[in-house]
């Protein structure tokens, strides 16, 4: 028999590693939990084709890469080009970056950085805007630069209270969509704006349907379902998205009428916090539903911050719209990069009152300066509003597993410990 | 979620506020401008600036004509029945302004609703709104009451010698409606141009006409440009604002389910920034406010802002309501008007 032996290149390598974590999350969430939903199937096979085959899926398209959510999607979309955020979860790509970038570095920014330092993207942004939010993405801006990348910052305030950081975002979107819309060769018009405004919030709008589910005593969809389809709108062409969300709408509609819960009757509710989970590191949100628990709502710039807040206009005009969608991206972000966040605790406490949540959980990736700061305060108002909250720190590498659901699986049993003394 | 589809409150609450308001607008400019023709009157007592000298259409009139007039008596005839005569007048305006609130603002009074107009017509032309610097937004909130205090002051300093002063000019005698737009704007609308005059016969008149002419010249050209920007300066705006507690009609914040998403704020005609930031009050009727429900209508969060007459909710904030007036609450290709 014959054999051939062929060399692994070191792009094939961190494929296969990256294809090999993927599948692993990708199969424990189809495998792993009681009543599986139809319609998230789309979703498994579109992170699967892009994430473990590395399938193109914007060929031919203008991509453009954002650092964070506050590059206005609603612009790049009217200009006719596709957003792709670019905030990472892989470990393989955490580890390339992890020699580039100091080692206390927020192992997001690490996987960003070493992604681009691969060069290995099966839909490579063509240029990437990079809001100035917090420091390690600030500076990941100049380092993915010096490798050859087009990389454009773009000043992002980092109050949010005053007028004059209102006027300088509002000028940092202005100059934003100038120098896009001449990348792109195409002008930004009122009507090819009013339809991506009106376009994204549609998308917006089903992220709010699937939400109202979760508010139901029998839970029909996990939290890390949620997390993966928040995820998909990341990278995915918006159109197909649109359609699979409609369709998990109504599977979910059809599943509350019948009151399938993916939940147990005892579980507790658990309202996610802290740096965003972005697949595949779903460590966290899984160790939580795996150990009986339910994740019934988030407040997590990869889920909830991006499509809670909507763009409304006043006069549909191309003035007044850039200007919402530029206040919209400020005004109502709860990013911990800024001074300060009582907003942020106030969406937290909120999420728990609506949605019925037992207690939060906190998460923050060792290296994410901001929302280790942060900790103290939220802490401390959920204290005053007693509130149970877990905070834990934890990052991409697979080794503390066996600590950190501990730690979870007893902050689950004191939760339901404190459910049965209610009663 | 699918409980009550077709309910009345759900349509309500999904309302195309912007049409509700032009409409309801064109039918009280109608009563209060040509009402009068019909028969309609509504009394001297208005808190709304259906205006004097729109002496045959005007469906009522309003009180801070009548009050200027009221006040210009020697101050002994205040003491004793003609007192009562003046409070009972200003109790029928604070009554009238109970029912409505500051929605006399917002939904009646027809300087506001030309101003409304003019709106609408740079909003076709596209050019861009202008706002004030908040800091300049805060200093000329004063500026109404200022105004307000003169056009009481006045009356009282041409019947009386105050503090030993010499009595004021006869000319003097309608200090504020000397200067107001309406007394231009509103008769001008029933064809009677004849308000746009310059008075010779005495200086003091003189330079208050001028003064007129020039505040008419600012009106138009004013709220042009910018949303509202008489109301920011109006008398009748401070008056009204003594009396605002009572009232029948509010504005209540829910701010625990607040995002703080400045929605409202974008909405607001009168850029008022409490509407948006401050999550602790419950009643949001602030002094420049005109109940126009317009951040009602742009808030996204359900059940966070209302409007409540006597303690049940009429119109409220709603996701829904919300999707449907921005056009997001379907997947249309093309949303070009
Ligand atoms: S938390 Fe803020 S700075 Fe961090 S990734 Fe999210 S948006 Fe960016
Ligand atoms: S001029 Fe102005 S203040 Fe005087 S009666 Fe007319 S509307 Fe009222
Ligand atoms: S503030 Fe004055 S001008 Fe404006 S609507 Fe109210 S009463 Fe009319
Ligand atoms: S629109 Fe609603 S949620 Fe947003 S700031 Fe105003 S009141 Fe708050
Ligand atoms: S606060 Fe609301 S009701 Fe008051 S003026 Fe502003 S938009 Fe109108």
């Amino acid at each position: 028999m014959h054999t051939e032996h062929t060399i692994e290149t070191s792009a094939e390598r961190q494929n296969r590693h990256k294809a090999m974590e993927a599948i692993a999350v990708l199969n424990s969430l189809k495998e792993d939990f009681k009543s599986p939903i139809r319609s998230m199937g789309y979703f498994y096979d579109l992170f699967e084709k892009v994430y473990c085959h590395h399938q193109p899926l914007h060929e031919g398209k203008a991509k453009i890469g954002t650092m964070c959510i506050q590059i206005p999607s609603e612009i790049i979309y009217a200009l006719d080009a596709v957003p792709i955020r670019l905030c990472n979860g892989f470990y393989t790509d955490d580890e390339i970056g992890g020699d580039l970038l100091p080692q206390k570095s927020c192992p997001l920014v690490k996987a960003t950085v070493g992604w681009f330092a691969s060069d290995n993207f099966s839909d490579k942004p063509d240029i990437t805007f990079s809001p100035t939010t917090c420091d390690q993405k600030t500076k990941a801006g100049a380092i993915i630069e010096s490798f050859g990348h087009t990389v454009i910052d773009v000043g992002f305030p980092r109050t949010k209270e005053s007028e004059e950081s209102c006027h300088y975002w509002r000028e940092s979107v202005k100059s934003f969509a100038v120098k896009l819309s001449k990348f792109q060769g195409k002008k930004l018009t009122r009507s090819n704006l009013e339809s991506a405004i009106k376009k994204v919030g549609y998308a917006q709008s089903l992220y709010h349907k699937l939400t109202e589910f979760r508010k139901n005593k029998a839970v029909p969809i996990l939290g890390v379902d949620m997390f993966l389809v928040t995820n998909a709108f990341f990278f995915d062409k918006i159109d197909e998205w649109i359609s699979a969300v409609e369709k998990l709408v109504s599977e979910l509609e059809q599943r509350a009428n019948d009151g399938v819960n993916v939940a147990g009757k005892a579980s507790p509710r658990i309202v996610y916090t802290g740096s965003p989970p972005i697949f595949p590191n779903y460590k966290i949100p899984l160790i939580i539903e795996q150990s009986d628990a339910i994740i019934v709502a988030d407040e997590t710039c990869s889920s909830n911050r991006m499509f809670n807040d909507m763009v409304a206009v006043d006069e549909w005009n191309l003035y007044d719209m850039i200007d919402s969608v530029s206040d919209k991206y400020l005004k109502a972000c709860t990013c911990p990069i800024f001074t300060q966040n009582d907003d942020r605790i106030r969406r937290i406490i909120q999420l728990v009152r609506s949605y019925n949540g037992d207690g939060v959980i906190y998460q923050a990736f060792a290296g994410c300066q901001v929302y280790e700061m942060e900790q103290r305060s939220v802490l401390a108002a959920m204290e005053r509003e007693g509130i149970p909250i877990l905070y834990i720190e934890s990052d991409y590498s697979p080794s503390q597993h066996g600590q950190l659901t501990t730690r979870v699986e007893a902050f689950i049993e004191s939760l339901k410990n404190r459910k049965r003394m209610k009663k | 979620m699918t409980k009550n589809k077709f309910s009345l409150r759900r349509a309500v609450n999904n309302m195309n506020l912007v049409r509700f308001r032009f409409w309801f607008q064109i039918v009280a400019f109608a009563l209060i401008v040509y009402g009068g023709y019909i028969g309609l009157d509504l009394g001297d007592k208005l808190p709304t600036f259906a205006c004097v000298f729109n002496s045959e259409g005007t469906g009522g009139k309003c009180y801070v004509g009548e009050l200027q007039h009221d006040l210009k008596h020697p101050l002994e005839g205040f003491v004793g029945f003609a007192g009562y005569a003046f409070l009972i007048s200003l109790g029928m305006f604070a009554v009238w302004f109970w029912v409505l609130n500051k929605g006399w603002c917002g939904f009646v009074c027809p300087l506001g609703t030309m101003q409304d107009w003019l709106t609408m017509a740079r909003e076709k032309t596209k050019i861009r709104y202008s706002e004030y610097s908040w800091a300049n937004r805060g200093k000329i909130k004063s500026i109404k009451y200022i105004l307000l205090i003169l056009l009481l002051l006045l009356p009282v300093m041409i019947a009386n010698s105050v503090f030993g002063l010499p009595k004021l000019p006869n000319g003097l005698s309608m200090p504020f409606c000397d200067i107001c737009p309406g007394r231009m704007m509103i008769p001008a609308f029933t064809g009677d141009f004849n308000q746009f005059y310059i008075d010779f016969s005495s200086k003091t008149d003189i330079v208050m006409t001028t003064i007129g002419m020039i505040m008419t010249g600012l009106f138009l050209v004013g709220s042009f440009i910018k949303k509202r920007f008489f109301c920011y300066f109006c008398p009748m705006a401070a008056l009204q604002y003594v009396f605002s507690k009572p009232a029948l009609l509010k504005l209540y914040k829910d701010g625990s389910k607040c995002t703080k998403c400045g929605d409202c704020y974008r909405a607001c005609d009168m850029d008022i920034l409490e509407i948006a930031d401050d999550v602790t009050s419950k009643n949001l009727v602030t002094e420049d406010c005109t109940l126009c429900l317009k951040c009602v209508a742009a808030c996204p969060e359900d059940g966070c802002l209302e409007a409540n007459f006597m303690g049940a909710t009429i119109f409220e904030s709603t996701k829904e309501g919300f999707l449907v007036r921005m056009a997001m609450d379907q997947n249309k290709e093309n949303h070009a008007h």
